[in-house]
């Protein structure tokens, strides 16, 4: 909501005179209201204090007679008085004597009072009026009148207060409409000048005189003031266009000098005498990770932070440096910038004083740069050397004349010489005398673009000793691509080839020996081939022909004769199991007819079952087998190593009948296959023993030469697996083999 | 060379008399009439089979018993040369081997042909091949007819 301070002037002037004439025709109406109204009920109790003690004095002889007759007469002479309600006149024991009551009147007499009184009741005004006689109170008078007239009498007067208000306004608000113009158009005007002014910026506008008076001056002084401006602004504006072009020469040179600083690849930064950035090209910025705005006026100190890269203490600032000695500074080496995110940067900076006309300094220049790339090559160089110097290979250089250039600690250790000592000499220097110095000659050719393969030769070291060496050369280039000599690695392997020599002895000697063993072993096998085979038939000789000497012998033969041919015949068998067994487990060994093929093993388990039958069943054996694999070999080898396991189970027996249960486990890489029996068992001490061909732990009581094991052994072998037993002496064993799943030879 | 038509012929590559001896004893045990041609050398049982030589106009044997190893040219380059030779082709053949290895027994079955018989290393046994020899006869004879 406006407050009245804000409203127009006119609404304040109107306001104004409203507002005074209103308050002054309410204060005046009000004063003239309320004395009237004084003056009004003072004239009404008079009237009526009188009329009531002429009433009373009338009514004297009533009470006296105590005529009610006559007292109500007296009372209804009221009649004529329209506002007394009701009267009443008591005895004076206070009992009614006579009353007057207007017609339509509700209010009853009030009760007597002790005297004469006037009181202001909600009904009215009561008067009470004592009858004397002979000053003495004989009764009472009391009358009702109704105040309603007063009320009444004030309406009216205010009525007209507000009437005559309301009209007094009315005009006052057409005047002061009319008037206000007259004070306010004049200021109004002058606003609106102001205004057009103040919008447009057009001093040519000028406020209108309406008046001599105050305003009148004011408008003068107002359009006078204008006219100093309106001058007072063409001469700005003409300075400011001289400016301006002034300006637009300036920022051109500044543009060429900005461009010219943005452009160099090295960061510059400025300051004022104080040290305060005053500017930094986009390089600094950059090096500093921070904006040209972030770094305005701020102290280069705080933005510009340098430490010395191995003391890591804080360097001098050289914009300090350059103003306390008002020359030109480079700055120590090794320095660090550490930018905003703690990146450290090492750099090549110098400072220079700025100097004005009169050679006064009131600023300094800063330029630095990143050196890491230049500090990383640098490394480089230095680990390339490094690596050359450490190297224990000789590392040589030569030039194209055949002269030593460099010589590194490899090869002062290997040749003797040290580097002072060879750079400059020819490389005869280390030749080997007996075989001539083939380096000029390969040196030419590396200058004429050819390239050398790694070649080994002998060298002759300071103290004369001839060594081996391995040499690999490389040409050497210049920045241009010209070949400008070579390097040369050079490696003792005087070790080493008496090491290969002595190896390629020991080599020879293995493999002699290992065609030795395998003649050998050819030999054993051969042998024990034909020991088997071809001992068997004059052992069968001997058997058959003792047997038809004691046929055929002339008339009986002695009983000492009969058993010396028995004993001649049972040494025979046994030579011949023998010989059988030993043919078999060599035959193990030898190359079986045909390939491997896929051998289903319970197929092989079947056979060796019906093979074993008679056993079988003489020995009420129970064979239990879980579900065997197929394995890619020859059946001829996995059925006697099956053979042999079910027979031994059976033949090593307890007193229980033979339970015997082969299983098998799929492993990672091998299958494991066990065969468990409930036989006698075999001692610990014995377990690896009977692996050994004809090995036996048992004497003539249980058949058997002592092979089957030793073939089996030899079967699970052949086949890259192993076999071993686990048993319980009187528990029974289990002889368990591997089998790897893949091998390419068996 | 006693041939005579009523009598087997029966063909012996031996170089063992004494299993020589043994063979006649076992013919004898089994009963039959026969001639044996016994050749003792591989060389001359070649020649035998393949009718050269002084065997150029010998008739086949009823019956070949050929030994295993034998000096110069063994059993099997034998056998094979009968099954070359068109004449021998149905002469029935009774391979004798001292062992009874299955390298042996493998060699002479891969021909398919023949009976391999290890000579038992008992008299009893050894006197039995005489009436394997007459099986073999007879099954010659049950064939033709």
């Amino acid at each position: 909501m406006r407050t009245f301070r804000d409203r127009p002037i006119k609404q304040k002037l109107i306001m104004t005179i409203m507002l005074t004439s209103g308050v002054g025709l309410l204060v005046s109406g009000a004063g003239i209201v309320t004395v009237d109204a004084y003056l009004f009920r003072g004239h009404l109790q008079r009237d009526l204090s009188v009329l009531v003690g002429i009433m009373a004095d009338n009514s004297t002889a009533a009470v006296v007679f105590n005529d009610p007759k006559s007292a109500g007469e007296t009372l209804a002479a009221l009649r004529a008085k329209t506002n007394v309600v009701a009267a009443c006149i008591y005895r004076s024991d206070g009992t009614q004597l006579a009353s007057y009551l207007r017609p339509g009147a509700k209010s009853a007499c009030p009760p007597a009072t002790a005297g004469a009184a006037i009181q202001s009741t909600g009904a009215g005004l009561t008067f009470s009026q004592p009858i004397v006689l002979q000053e003495r109170r004989i009764g009472t008078l009391v009358l009702l009148y109704k105040a309603g007239e007063v009320s009444q009498r004030l309406r009216l007067y205010s009525a007209t207060v507000l009437a005559v208000l309301l009209m007094s306004s009315f005009i006052a608000f057409l005047l002061s409409s009319r008037l206000s113009a007259i004070v306010a158009t004049p200021i109004l005007k002058l606003a609106h000048a102001a205004t057009s002014v103040s919008s447009t910026k057009d001093y040519s506008v000028r406020a209108e005189k309406m008046s001599g008076d105050e305003l009148g001056v004011l408008v003068n002084a107002f359009n006078e003031m204008l006219a100093g401006i309106q001058s007072r602004d063409n001469e700005l504006r003409k300075a400011l266009l001289d400016r301006e072009d002034a300006l637009a020469e300036a920022t051109k040179a500044r543009k060429f000098l900005e461009t010219t600083l943005a452009s160099i690849g090295d960061a510059v930064i400025s300051t004022d005498i104080e040290g305060r950035i005053a500017f930094a090209n986009p390089v600094a910025q950059s090096l500093l990770g921070l904006k040209e705005a972030d770094l305005a006026g701020k102290h280069l100190d705080d933005v510009f932070r340098i430490v010395n890269e191995f003391t890591r203490a804080a360097v001098e600032s050289p914009v300090a440096k350059v103003l306390r000695q008002g020359a030109v500074v480079g700055m120590a080496n090794h320095t660090i910038l550490i930018g905003r995110d703690k990146a450290e940067v090492p750099i090549d900076d110098s400072g220079a004083p700025i100097r004005d006309e009169s050679g006064t300094v009131y600023g300094t220049v800063l330029v630095f740069r990143d050196v890491s790339a230049r500090r990383k090559a640098e490394a480089t160089t230095r680990l390339l050397a490094a690596i050359v110097e450490s190297s224990d290979d000789a590392i040589i250089g030569h030039d194209l004349n055949g002269l030593f250039s460099s010589w590194n600690k490899g090869a002062e250790r290997i040749f003797g010489y040290a580097a002072e000592e060879t750079i400059g000499h020819p490389t005869s220097l280390i030749a080997n005398p007996e075989s001539g110095d083939e380096m000029p000659g390969i040196l030419a050719r590396i200058g004429n673009g050819e390239r050398f393969p790694q070649y080994q030769t002998t060298r002759r070291t300071k103290s004369g000793k001839v060594i081996d060496v391995a040499i690999t050369l490389s040409p050497l280039y210049d920045e241009f691509g010209r070949i400008v000599g070579a390097s040369k690695i050079a490696r003792d392997i005087t070790e080493q080839v008496r090491a290969a020599d002595r190896l390629a002895q020991a080599n020879a000697a293995l493999q002699r020996s290992n065609a030795d063993l395998a003649r050998t072993n050819d030999d054993l096998e051969r042998f024990a081939f034909v020991a088997s085979h071809d001992l068997q038939e004059p052992l069968r000789m001997i058997t058959v022909y003792s047997q038809l000497l004691i046929k055929a012998f002339p008339g009986q033969p002695s009983d000492d004769t009969r058993m010396f041919i028995e004993y001649i015949v049972g040494g025979t068998k046994r030579m011949r199991e023998l010989l059988s067994d030993l043919l078999a487990y060599s035959e193990i060994s030898g190359q079986p007819e045909g390939s491997t093929s896929a051998v289903d093993l319970n197929v092989v388990l079947e056979k060796v079952t019906e093979n074993l039958k008679a056993y079988i069943d003489e020995t009420g054996a129970s064979i239990t087998s879980e579900p065997l694999p197929v394995l890619k070999a020859y059946e001829a080898h996995l059925s006697p190593l099956f053979q042999n396991l079910i027979e031994n189970a059976i033949k090593y027996r307890g007193t229980e009948p033979p339970r015997i249960h082969i299983s098998v486990q799929a492993l990672e890489d091998q299958f494991q296959f066990a065969v468990a029996d409930n036989g006698i068992g075999i001692e610990p001490e014995y377990r690896e023993k009977i692996f050994v061909p004809f090995k036996r732990l048992h004497g003539k009581d249980i058949p058997g030469t002592g092979i089957g094991l030793a073939i089996c052994q030899r079967v699970v072998e052949r086949y890259g697996g192993r076999i071993w037993v686990e048993s319980e002496v009187g528990r029974g064993s289990t002889f368990i083999f591997t089998v790897p799943l893949s091998r390419k030879e068996h | 060379m006693e041939a005579n038509g009523r009598k087997i012929q029966i063909f012996v590559v031996e170089d063992n008399p004494g299993d020589i001896q043994l063979l006649r004893m076992a013919l004898d045990t089994a009963d039959l009439d026969y001639a044996l041609t016994v050749v003792s050398d591989g060389r001359e049982a070649l020649d035998f089979v393949q009718q050269r030589g002084k065997y150029a106009h010998t008739s086949p044997p009823d019956l070949a018993i050929l030994d295993l190893n034998l000096p110069k040219n063994d059993g099997l380059e034998i056998l094979a040369a009968m099954r070359a030779n068109g004449a021998f082709q149905e002469v029935p053949v009774a391979v004798l081997s001292s062992s009874s290895s299955p390298r042996d027994r493998a060699g002479v079955e891969r021909f398919g042909i023949g009976r391999f018989i290890a000579k038992p290393p008992d008299l009893d046994e050894y006197l039995k091949i005489g009436l394997m020899i007459k099986e073999l006869l007879a099954e010659k004879h049950s064939g033709r007819n």
